[in-house]
């Protein structure tokens, strides 16, 4: 079964590429959006099983639409990228309710598949 | 005070005395009456006429003269024989005294009622001292009353009234109200006065309660028709007319006598340091209140003794008096306006220490020029700082980014072999030149500090650091440019230590205390630190640009520790 994915990033680049690797590697996207208030009407619209969320988005964070994409009907799962690591965010992505964070570095297929199944 | 003067004064007290002898005889009055009389009125005028002369600015010269005259008027159109012409003058001037001696009092040493509610307190007063009369001329007719003065009635006689004695009564009710609140404003006066002032003031003061007293027990004796105390009352009218001159007479000395703390002042500023001319000269005046401006030529304002710009401006509650061409400005109580004398003979004396005040204020003022564009330049620095890193975060960066994800398709598509492989090298190449990227842009500016504050920033200093390290902070957030320059502070501490101090562990610390925030970095390392070097020595300013300290103690063998206090504003 293939994950239908919606992406989220203010970058253009980014998002065209990530659309080709993630097709390729056996997700579905449905959906590339730029910003925070687009990526929550896309998601009631799309209903995507992923949501690839870009932390800095240019108008809310992206750990603030974690939380309220995680009550929305049908959650997605969410999991969070940037093109800092992990650790440049210190102590807030631990009690994010976003299912992972993958760095735009080591962004792959296999890498997003892993960080959906996880529990 | 010109002898011309003196010699009016005296004329017109020998006139005055003539006059109430002359018209005395002819009514027959008492010889006591008449010394006492006579001697208020004609010294009242001449006091009054000699300070107009002494000192034309004051208002107070006019005020008692015209005090004088009201009281001379009075006496002596009581003294005219009984005519409807002079009971219909006579009886309004009989309080007119007494209310112009109310707005003398209040309006000392000016002359001129500054206060609103004094002004209003005698306008009252004086609307009261004209009205009373009004319905003794309209509806008394005195005609077979032996001792009533006059004992006629005015030229304005209607008829008799019914109600006249309530109206009356009415007047000497309102009378003992004014009075009391007349001692309550010069009471207030009083309190209210600066030190100086109050030297001045007291004599008169204590004069007007005096008289203030008085007349509210001659109201009461009025009201209550206590005519017993007629007599006593009269005397003491009389005292406290007297009381007034040697009053103001004492407060004159007063002021003169003033002048003997300008000789101090000139001892004092002998020793005086930067900073303390202010001071000296609140003293000597009296006015704690007392403000020092000093005019900076160059820069075309006024400075206080620290070197701030301010500004100087005449006000219903403030003085100016200049010193010197353009050299300081004495800010004071407008009742020393009064004491001109004084305030110039202590300007004088303070020149010269005025003068280096003035060296001092202006090196404090470019100091503070130099602290505050010391400081934005810092600011502006990491300005660029943030706008750098946002800039290589949302361009090269992300170019790279996607040039990583191309990778990724183009190895997918390539079969094994050599192709493949150079991907793969490409790949790797790739990845470090992010990494390096990342490190360079959380060196410019780390955006965790932004995002979530110093003791976050810290703790992913700390991760990433060779050597051991412990972190204490409280978590509150620090005003921006606190958190930035803190932040280097340990970076490069952190830094510092995993190059050269071969430590074992590290603690660091980060407190508030006395509204400074305390950033401490404690190594158990070599120690011996050159706190010259290039970077501690970069860290020492941009600590100093917040008006911050900071210090390196590093005994050799006794590990390292790095303390920044910076006010957080």
């Amino acid at each position: 079964m293939r994950k239908r994915v919606l992406i989220v990033d203010d970058h253009p680049t980014f998002r065209r590429f990530a659309r080709r690797l993630l097709q390729d590697e056996g997700f579905v996207v449905v959906g590339e959006v730029g910003d925070g208030a687009s990526a929550l009407d896309a998601v009631r619209e799309l209903v995507p099983e992923v949501v690839l969320l870009d932390v800095m988005l240019p108008d809310v964070s992206g750990l603030d639409l974690a939380e309220v994409l995680a009550s929305v009907a049908g959650a997605p799962t969410v999991v969070l990228t940037s093109s800092r690591s992990a650790s440049d965010y210190g102590t807030s992505l631990e009690g994010s309710s976003a299912r992972a964070f993958i760095a735009k570095g080591d962004l792959t297929g296999a890498a997003l598949r892993a960080a959906v199944t996880l529990q | 005070m010109t002898s011309l003067s003196w010699k009016v004064g005296a004329v017109v007290a020998v006139g005055v005395g003539v006059t109430d002898v002359v018209l005395s005889a002819y009514q027959g009055v008492t010889l006591s009456d008449l010394v006492v009389g006579t001697a208020v009125n004609a010294v009242t005028i001449s006091a009054g006429l000699v300070v107009w002369a002494s000192r034309p600015a004051s208002r107070m010269g006019v005020l008692i003269t015209v005090w004088g005259i009201c009281g001379f008027l009075a006496d002596t159109v009581g003294l005219l024989p009984d005519s409807r012409l002079g009971a219909t003058v006579g009886l309004p001037l009989v309080l007119l005294p007494s209310a112009v001696y109310a707005h003398m009092v209040l309006a000392y040493p000016t002359g001129r009622l500054v206060d609103r509610v004094d002004r209003a307190a005698i306008g009252v007063i004086y609307a009261a001292a004209l009205m009373w009369s009004l319905p003794l001329l309209i509806g008394s007719n005195p005609s077979g009353c032996t001792d009533c003065v006059p004992g006629v009635p005015s030229l304005l006689f209607i008829g008799q009234i019914g109600p006249l004695r309530t109206i009356g009564q009415g007047f000497s009710a309102l009378f003992i109200v004014l009075g009391a609140a007349f001692v309550c404003l010069v009471v207030r006066r009083i309190r209210r006065a600066s030190p100086g002032v109050r030297r001045t003031l007291w004599p008169l003061a204590l004069a007007a309660v005096f008289g203030g007293a008085q007349f509210i027990a001659r109201s009461a004796a009025n009201l209550f028709g206590f005519a017993s105390w007629q007599e006593t009352l009269l005397w003491l009218d009389r005292a406290s007319g007297v009381a007034v001159p040697i009053a103001l007479a004492i407060g004159v000395l007063t002021t003169r006598r003033a002048r003997g703390p300008v000789g101090n002042l000139v001892v004092e500023l002998g020793n005086v340091q930067p900073g303390g001319v202010r001071d000296a000269l609140a003293r000597t005046l009296g006015d704690p209140t007392l403000e020092l401006a000093l005019w900076l030529p160059d820069r075309g304002i006024w400075v206080d003794e620290r070197g701030r710009a301010i500004a100087v401006a005449e006000t219903s509650s403030r003085a100016v008096t200049l010193i010197g061409d353009d050299l300081a400005a004495i800010v004071h109580d407008p009742d020393l306006a009064d004491q001109r004398s004084l305030l110039e003979a202590a300007g004088s004396a303070a020149r010269l220490a005025l003068e280096n005040e003035r060296l001092h204020a202006e090196l404090r003022s470019q100091l503070d020029e130099l602290r505050a564009s010391r400081a934005r330049i810092v600011r502006a620095g990491d300005d660029e700082r943030r706008r750098l890193e946002r800039d290589l975060h949302d361009g090269a960066q992300q170019r790279l980014l996607g040039v990583g994800l191309v990778l990724q398709l183009v190895r997918a598509r390539v079969p094994d072999g050599e192709a493949a492989e150079l991907v793969a090298e490409a790949e790797s190449e790739l990845r470090e030149a992010l990494r390096e990227l990342r490190d360079l842009a959380r060196g410019i500016h780390p955006a965790v500090l932004v995002d979530q504050g110093l003791g976050s920033a810290i703790k992913t200093l700390a991760g990433r650091s060779s050597v051991p390290v412990r972190v204490s902070t409280d978590g509150e957030r620090l005003p921006p440019q606190v958190e930035t320059a803190s932040y280097f502070v340990v970076a490069e501490a952190l830094a510092n230590i995993a190059h050269h101090a071969d430590a074992g562990h590290v603690d660091v610390t980060v407190r508030r205390e006395n509204g400074s925030a305390i950033v401490e970095i404690r190594d158990d390392g070599r120690g011996g630190a050159d706190a010259t070097g290039s970077g501690l020595q970069g860290l020492a300013d941009r600590v100093k640009s917040l008006d911050g300290r900071f210090s390196v103690h590093s005994p050799p063998g006794s590990g390292t520790c790095v303390t920044a206090e910076i006010p957080c504003g």
